[in-house]
């Protein structure tokens, strides 16, 4: 026996233990190499014929392998035990998990709950209101005289002469206003109905989010300052955006404000109509005439209103083509939310 | 609107303002553009071109051999036309250029053996008109070689512009101009022109009577006589067709344009064909029908404002005139209308009608009272130019009550109060200057202004500061870059519907959001329905009564798609009449916010661990209390149950406590889903939200201490009369206990032969703990062997495992 020979019995206890799976594979190791009649014991048997002068290294290097081969043995049985004691044969963990449902909130829900919490974290309240409301809670009060034709800009669904379907949530408005004095500052989700044709762009009801604030010394600059914190939070903080002067027959000065188009960052797309620009929301200060009919002092008080409409709102952030699919509650729709 | 630059540039000077700039200003200004179209651009190589001879084509008689000169090059052109001569200037397109009709390319040809280096154009072939009768002959002046773009002004840029309805000022290229000048600070003009009179007075030719004098203010006019009707000039011509309008003669064309240049509806009558040669302006006293120009017979309300002759109607008042006094090809003498009406008075009849015109559109959204005569006068003075026709001396102004200008007073502090900022004062006078807005008076701190009434949205001070920060510009008004909010008390009504929905979303529904607007079968399934008075469509003619028929059509539509395994829910408001018919006030209807559960299918599919496990009765009951469960309700709310059909329902239950039913459900009946076409079972449960919040436990939630002491449990199992029932048992197991027994479920149940006939077995699991002490055995023996006796005794049952 020479000292190479022990080298090879070393290399061969490797090229075995690589191969083995199982915990009896294992066993059948150790009585190969360990057990009283092993390989090892063998070796030890023989050292007594090995010359005198070369006992002590080849006694050293059989002891090396000794323990060599019953540390492996040992680490190699840890790990197979922790695999499993019974070893693979026994149980497929590669079969299927039984899976839960997860139920989830309408994509609209989630698109008015990111915008609800984005206001809450400005103290703001909510309100809400009735959908079927009389003509004075939904235009009267708000500033549209009887025959003007700032009444056309919203296509009405009539119950009777003087009860309809909200166009707006703009009632709630008002009836916040009667209810609690200033300082207010509160915004208003609602399904609201306008007599449109239905299709992919345009459909019969969809929902708002209203805001209104009212206290001393509320001013223009300050809506703008709100509006924007809103959409940096909404759209992504290095939007850029830009207020345009509109018409509300509730507020003056009236605006819209526009942001860059997120899909063509403004270079002009079909979805901006080629002005690189898309109209978020609509709002202004509240006319004094409106403050008035709520008997709210113009004079003491001043205070601004907006308003945005959810379903593009959710169409432009999720993409999703037809407004139709948001009131389908088609299944497969339902579920990639 | 359309908006033809060119058009614009009569009124104020623009050349040196970049397009897109300006574009993007008015946009911001209110003045929406909505479309750009640069007509420049699609005239390409296609120029003035001069005819300098003209021989017969060799090969066929009625093609013509041209010599077109552009100025520094000749070609050699066929032309077909019957009327080309040499010595014409005509609109030569070169190779290259695109004809507009078509949409072809000029390419070299060869025409009957002989070579064409380009075409020569009909109006038609530009697109400028129909007329393909031969090419167009062009002015002689005209510089051969010049584009034709630029030669015909038609180099030009149409806009579209939204027109919010508060702006009727704006429904004129002259308004258009007049914001442009605020913006820019420009001088807005208004083009001199020379009325020349006849000798003939006006007073001698016609009569004009106001007899409604509340819906029409004013009525001015002017006559023209010996007019000659025929085609408007090609610049009129075009000036309409970049507008959008279809030229028709020279009168009606005229008043047309002169519409569009100063926003003031015009009507020009044939005066032959007015009895007594008088207009009469009066309001209708019963129904009648008219004939407008349109040749169409309509029905008019009483009190439609109307234009009339000394015998009979001849227009409806600022809507559309009639066919017996309309301009014709034999007119001679013309009546020209420039009115002021009162603009409630035509939208009711616009509206009555169903019929808008443009010149409604603007009278319904206020005319300047203050601009009829300046109208009225260019008017006829182009009619008279275009139809070499004479103005009669003089002109008829009806106008019994002067309409003034509004005093208006702005305090200068009062624009950084609603603005935030202070604009500088020589800005608020040149924006207010520029606007036609005259300062009457001021003083340190406030400005008297006269309001032309050309603006009826100017009316109070507020209006005034919009119109300052609009010229000036929302984006020079600074933004604020510090939000505050106050301490005041804060409201969430959302919060409760936000709970429901985490809730149901936890338990594995998904929610959806259905149309209220229903068809009337949908409506129809429970409740008393109330009714669109102006539908879209039958489908959707109703308000829904209950959320039941909204989830039973998605629980339809999606089986068909395949899905089959459907937990959904919806919270939304449904709508029902109370007792009286009509809805005249808020206590004649109900609007109520639902919640409703809906499953159907399998609640768990085959897996290779688990059997398939379809919905039923007992999923939507458990689902319900796990949901009453969440909002603390286990011990508020009793069921009660309903084993036969309804409307709805095979068989049912409600969760009520006192009187009040919080909600109900079940089993839908094969009758309904028949109604919907489905064709498995489904459940489902609706509940009132008014009602269950009105129950929710107030006050805060109190943590309880844990249970420091063992919990014992005890099983048995009884056999019954199979008609026991579970609640039977329970209720009277809870009612003898003491205090000890905290909880007992069933957790078997058997009906076999071996148990005797009509016999069933159910089995209890029953939980003893006391929230003070460990309890002792014989506590617990003494307690479960009274509860046997006692439940063998009431119900006759026998105890198993004895």
């Amino acid at each position: 026996m020479n000292l190479d020979q022990i080298t090879s019995v070393s290399g061969e206890f490797d090229k075995d233990l690589s191969s083995v799976i199982v915990l009896k594979e294992l066993e059948e190791l150790r009585i190969k190499y360990l057990s009283r009649n092993g390989i090892v014991s063998g070796l030890f048997e023989k050292l007594k014929d090995v010359p005198k002068e070369e006992k002590p290294a080849v006694g050293n290097k059989l002891n090396a392998l000794r323990n060599y081969i019953t540390e492996n043995f040992n680490l190699a049985k840890i790990k197979l035990e922790e695999k499993g004691s019974a070893g693979k044969q026994s149980i497929d963990l590669t079969l299927p998990g039984t899976q839960r449902q997860i139920g989830s909130k309408h994509i609209l829900t989630q698109t008015v709950d990111e915008i609800k919490s984005i206001f809450k974290g400005m103290g703001f309240s909510t309100f809400e209101g009735p959908e079927l409301e009389s003509d004075y809670y939904n235009f009267e009060a708000l500033n549209f005289a009887p025959d003007h034709p700032a009444r056309d800009m919203q296509d009405t669904f009539f119950i009777s002469k003087d009860f309809l379907l909200r166009t707006h949530t703009s009632p709630v408005q008002v009836r916040v206003m009667k209810n609690y004095k200033p300082p207010i500052r509160a915004i208003m989700p609602g399904r609201v109905y306008r007599s449109e044709a239905v299709n992919a762009r345009s459909y019969c009801m969809f929902h708002q989010v209203e805001g209104l604030v009212i206290d001393t010394d509320i001013t223009f600059a300050e809506l703008k300052g709100t509006l924007v914190f809103f959409a940096k939070q909404f759209y992504g903080n290095d939007l850029k955006y830009r207020f345009r002067a509109s018409f509300f027959p509730f507020t003056e000065p009236s605006a819209e404000m526009d942001i860059t188009c997120y899909i063509c960052g403004g270079k002009g797309c079909k979805i901006c109509k080629y002005t690189g620009w898309l109209e978020i929301l609509g709002c202004g200060m509240v006319d004094p005439n409106v403050l008035i009919n709520c008997g709210i002092d113009p004079e003491k008080y001043t205070g601004y209103a907006f308003g945005m409409g959810i379903e593009r709102t959710a169409m432009l952030k999720y993409n999703v083509q037809d407004i139709r699919l948001f009131f389908e509650n088609d299944f497969r729709f339902l579920k990639q939310f | 609107m359309k908006i033809s630059l060119n058009w614009l540039k009569q009124y104020v000077n623009i050349d040196n303002i970049p397009l897109n700039e300006m574009l993007n200003k008015l946009t911001l200004s209110g003045l929406e553009i909505e479309d750009v179209n640069d007509e420049s651009a699609k005239l390409n190589n296609i120029v003035v071109g001069f005819v300098k001879e003209k021989k017969k084509h060799p090969n066929a008689d009625k093609l013509s051999l041209c010599v077109v000169s552009i100025g520094d090059e000749d070609f050699q052109v066929v032309c077909g036309a019957p009327n080309v001569e040499a010595g014409q200037k005509v609109i030569f397109a070169k190779i290259g250029a695109v004809i507009p009709h078509g949409n072809f390319t000029i390419a070299k040809a060869k025409i009957r053996g002989v070579e064409s280096f380009g075409m020569l154009c009909s109006e038609s072939e530009l697109e400028l008109s129909d007329d393909h009768s031969g090419i167009k002959i062009l002015d002689p002046v005209l510089k051969e070689g010049t584009q034709v773009s630029e030669a015909l002004g038609l180099n030009d840029v149409l806009l579209e512009i939204g027109i919010t309805p508060n702006r009727p000022d704006a429904l004129s290229h002259y308004g258009i101009a007049r914001d442009i000048s605020a913006i820019y600070n420009l001088e807005l003009k208004y083009p001199a022109f020379n009325l020349i009179e006849s000798n003939q007075q006006i007073s001698k030719l016609a009569r004009i009577e106001i007899e409604d004098t509340l819906n029409c203010p004013r009525y001015s006019s002017r006559v023209v006589i010996d007019v000659k009707i025929k085609e408007s000039p090609f610049w009129l011509k075009e000036s309409l067709r970049k507008i959008g309008l279809r030229p028709i003669n020279n009168v009606v064309d005229v008043t047309n344009f002169v519409m569009h240049e100063l926003g003031q509806p015009l009507h020009a009558f044939d005066l032959d064909r007015l009895a007594g040669k008088k207009i009469v302006v009066k309001s209708t006293e019963a129904e009648s029908t008219f004939k407008t120009l349109d040749s169409k017979n309509r029905k008019l309300s009483p009190g439609t404002l109307m234009i009339c002759d000394a015998e009979k109607p001849v227009a409806i008042a600022g809507v559309m005139g009639g066919e017996n006094s309309e301009v014709s090809d034999k007119t001679q003498n013309i009546l020209i209308e420039s009115a002021y009406f009162n603009p409630s008075s035509i939208r009711k009849t616009s509206k009555y009608l169903g019929l808008g015109t443009d010149a409604s559109y603007r009278f319904e959204r206020g005319t300047d009272p203050h601009g009829t005569m300046l109208a009225a006068n260019r008017a006829a003075q182009l009619i008279a130019e275009l139809g070499e026709g004479k103005i009669a001396a003089g002109v008829i102004d009806v106008y019994p009550a002067k309409i003034n200008d509004k005093k208006i007073t702005l305090r200068i502090g009062r624009i950084e109060k609603i603005l935030g900022y202070q604009v500088p004062e020589d800005q608020i006078l040149q924006i207010l200057q520029k606007l036609g807005i005259k300062v009457q008076s001021s003083n340190k701190s406030e400005l008297q202004l006269s309001v032309p009434p050309f603006r009826p949205d100017l009316e109070r001070e507020i209006d005034i500061i919009e119109e300052v920060a609009r010229i000036y510009g929302y984006d020079n008004i600074p933004t604020v870059e510090k939000i505050y909010s106050t301490l005041a008390k804060k409201y969430d009504e959302s919060a409760f519907i936000d709970e429901l929905k985490s809730t149901a979303v936890s338990l594995g529904f998904y929610e959806m959001i259905n149309n209220p607007l229903q068809s009337v079968t949908s409506a129809s399934l429970m409740g008393n329905k109330i009714a669109l008075l102006n539908p879209q469509s039958q489908d959707m003619a109703y308000l829904r009564t209950s959320l039941i028929s909204g989830a039973l059509e998605v629980v339809s539509r999606n089986i068909k798609h395949g899905e089959r395994n459907l937990t959904l829910f919806e919270i939304g408001n449904v709508f029902n009449k109370n007792n009286s018919e009509a809805i005249n006030s808020f206590n004649d209807f109900a609007e109520k916010t639902k919640l409703i559960l809906v499953i159907t299918g399998n609640q768990s599919e085959k897996e290779w661990n688990n059997p398939q496990i379809p919905f039923d009765f007992y999923s939507l009951k458990g689902l319900v209390n796990s949901f009453n469960s969440k909002f603390l309700l286990d011990n508020v709310l009793n069921d009660s149950y309903y084993f036969t059909q309804n409307r709805i329902f095979d068989y049912s239950f409600e969760k009520i406590t006192g009187n009040d039913i919080i909600g109900f459900g079940g089993k839908v009946s094969q009758q309904v889903l028949k109604q919907f076409d489905i064709n498995q079972d489904v459940f489902c449960f609706e509940y009132d939200l008014h009602s269950l919040q009105a129950v929710l436990p107030s006050g805060k939630r109190h943590y309880k201490d844990l249970l420091k002491f063992p919990k014992v449990l005890r099983d048995f199992a009884f056999i019954f009369d199979k008609s026991v029932t579970y609640s039977e048992v329970i209720e009277y197991i809870s009612k003898t206990s003491s205090g000890l027994l905290k909880s007992v479920k069933i957790f078997d149940l058997f009906e076999n032969e071996s148990l005797g006939t009509n016999k069933k077995s159910m089995a209890f699991a029953l939980e003893f703990y006391d929230n003070d002490k460990t309890l002792t055995e014989e506590e617990i023996d003494k307690e479960f062997n009274k509860l046997i006796v006692s439940v063998s005794n009431n119900f006759n049952a026998k105890l198993r495992g004895n």
